[in-house]
């Protein structure tokens, strides 16, 4: 090949990464139309731009690359969503995380944001019923579980400061969420399947039933837990960052006598300060911030 | 055997005997502070993330030398340089003290798109000069020397107008930067193309060379593939030895990424490079 006729780096580039990221592999990526519009002429005489070895041709050498470009991403893929693998069956797992791929190729550098469209794309492109809302939900946990595990550091606040705000404060204090925390609306006992399917056995498909999960992180660890419907209701509010006062009055409040009401709260504020939910304390108008 | 030792061009030390640090290990390691001289990083495994990958590097890089190498700075792109990851990379470095960082002589992707993959760039002088650029682009922001590794390769672009060993050469001496000789890369590398290693090794210019890797392979007959799981092969030790006889000791690091054995099994296999080394023995942490 002659100086004049050898393509510019750029279009090398562009052709190779055409060609290995083709979702059916190095041949079918030479002959469609983003690789050929680049380098004719490797359609033409592929020779001409990858050199044969001695036991290799030029297609077998990138298909090389293009096999362990699919492999390397499947891997991840299978490694972050291992129950939702479960639910799905390995074929039509495996189906939707080549055309996940496909159609999301990695644009970070880190792959630690790879798979964070993974369950949207499962809701849109599965045939719809229960067996893809369940998946989807357990997908939105396994996702969170990774997103929760990243996510950046705060320490929890103890059982003591909470029990340090006095009832005339609560129309005045807010509470910091940990950052490591995803709380999760879910059309199935998503996270009840998981737990069944992580132990090792096989469950039942479950019938259908709103249930609400949180995600989070505690001492590194990452944790998954339901939670009751009003208790889930005060937890969002509180993180959008509602007053104790006005959360507590827009989830539970109206809901059987008060030394009731007092007894639920108490439980899921101790519940919640065990697993570290909250990570500061905020008080309008005093000018104190509690960490 | 061993010679005289030839200084590189930074003085960065000579740190011994060291493995790549991997998740399974954290946790013998914080608990035993086994003897090794020092761990090498993966970079990217530890950022935009605050969890229990950075919490344990946190308390290793108290006590062992840490040395940062990434495959994702893509220096042979032709993509522009990605500074807001430099600034991710640097801040690490702070963060771990990496006594130098480094990445591949290769791309990983352009057009904004990331094949997480080591790709060969054609070895012509459009793409030295490129190559030339973008790494004293991102010495002079990072204000220190890049430490680059030879990649194993399985592909020959019919446009390079040189060998791969000429190539890095130059690109050493060139944009002034370190080299990190994987001496198994280099026995991949040949067999893929029909090269002699020696050959390949003499060809390099060994007072940039400030770093040397080991590690296993896969031989499927007609072609080698760089798997890193599992021990290293006598004929990549033998180019080992070519290496120390030449340089008379660089930092020395075992990869094993693919079934990972118990650590000490690395403690061993890495051990096997001190009979090239006057013996020299893994060494205890300094306490934190």
């Amino acid at each position: 090949m002659s100086l004049r006729d050898a393509p510019r780096l750029e279009t090398i580039e562009r052709w190779m990464q055409a060609v290995v990221m083709h979702p059916e592999g190095a041949a079918a990526g030479v002959a469609a139309r983003p690789a050929r519009r680049l380098l004719l002429q490797a359609a033409a005489k592929l020779e001409n731009v990858v050199l044969p070895s001695k036991s290799l041709t030029s297609l077998e050498r990138l298909n090389i690359y293009a096999y362990m470009y699919y492999a390397r991403l499947l891997e991840i893929l299978t490694n972050e969503y291992p129950t939702t693998r479960q639910v799905l069956g390995d074929k039509v797992f495996e189906r939707a995380c080549r055309r996940f791929i496909e159609r999301n190729p990695s644009k970070h550098r880190t792959l630690n944001l790879l798979s964070e469209k993974f369950p949207s794309f499962l809701a849109r492109s599965l045939p719809p019923g229960n067996r893809r809302s369940l998946a989807v939900d357990v997908a939105r946990i396994e996702r969170a579980m990774e997103d929760v595990f990243d996510a950046p550091r705060a320490d929890p606040l103890a059982a003591a400061e909470f029990a340090a705000i006095a009832a005339d404060e609560w129309h005045r204090v807010r509470l910091r969420v940990n950052p490591a925390l995803v709380p999760l609306k879910l059309r199935f006992p998503a996270n009840d399947y998981m737990n069944v399917a992580r132990a090792g056995a096989s469950p039942r498909m479950p019938r259908p039933r709103a249930t609400f999960a949180i995600v989070y992180r505690r001492d590194f660890k990452v944790f998954r837990r339901d939670q009751a419907p009003g208790q889930f209701k005060l937890l969002t509010a509180l993180a959008r960052g509602k007053t104790l006062a006005q959360a507590v009055r827009s989830s539970v409040s109206g809901r059987g006598n008060a030394d009731r009401l007092a007894a639920t709260l108490g439980a899921w504020f101790h519940e919640w300060a065990a697993a570290g939910i909250f990570c500061g304390i905020e008080r309008a108008g005093s000018g104190r911030r509690g960490r | 055997m061993t010679q005289a030792s030839l200084p590189n061009r930074w003085n960065l030390p000579d740190l011994g005997l060291g493995v790549g640090l991997r998740t399974q290990h954290f946790g013998h390691i914080t608990e035993r502070w086994p003897a090794m001289d020092w761990f090498e990083i993966l970079s990217e495994n530890f950022i935009d993330t605050e969890g229990r990958p950075l919490y344990f590097l946190d308390q290793i890089a108290e006590r062992y030398p840490i040395v940062m190498h990434g495959v994702c700075l893509s220096v042979g792109s032709t993509d522009p340089v990605d500074f807001k990851f430099l600034d991710k990379l640097a801040a690490l470095a702070k963060r771990v003290k990496a006594v130098w960082l480094g990445d591949h002589i290769c791309w990983t992707g352009v057009a904004g798109l990331n094949g997480h993959d080591l790709y060969p760039v054609p070895y012509t002088e459009e793409g030295l000069r490129h190559m030339v650029s973008r790494v004293r682009t991102i010495q002079d922001y990072l204000e220190r020397p890049l430490v680059l590794e030879n990649p194993s390769t399985y592909l020959t672009f019919a446009s390079s107008s040189m060998p791969e060993e000429e190539f890095i050469a130059r690109l050493a001496v060139e944009a002034d930067c370190a080299l990190l000789l994987d001496v198994n890369n280099v026995y991949v590398t040949c067999r893929n193309h029909d090269l002699d290693p020696v050959a390949y090794l003499d060809a390099m210019p060994y007072e940039h060379v400030v770093q040397v890797h080991l590690a296993g392979h896969t031989d499927n007959g007609t072609h080698c593939i760089d798997t890193h799981d599992g021990r290293v092969i006598e004929e990549v030790w033998k180019l080992y030895a070519r290496v120390h006889q030449k340089t008379g000791g660089r930092a020395t690091l075992l990869e094993w990424d693919a079934n990972v054995p118990k650590f000490s099994v690395l403690q061993q296999e890495v051990g096997k490079a001190s009979r090239f080394r006057n013996g020299a023995r893994l060494a205890r942490p300094v306490a934190a």
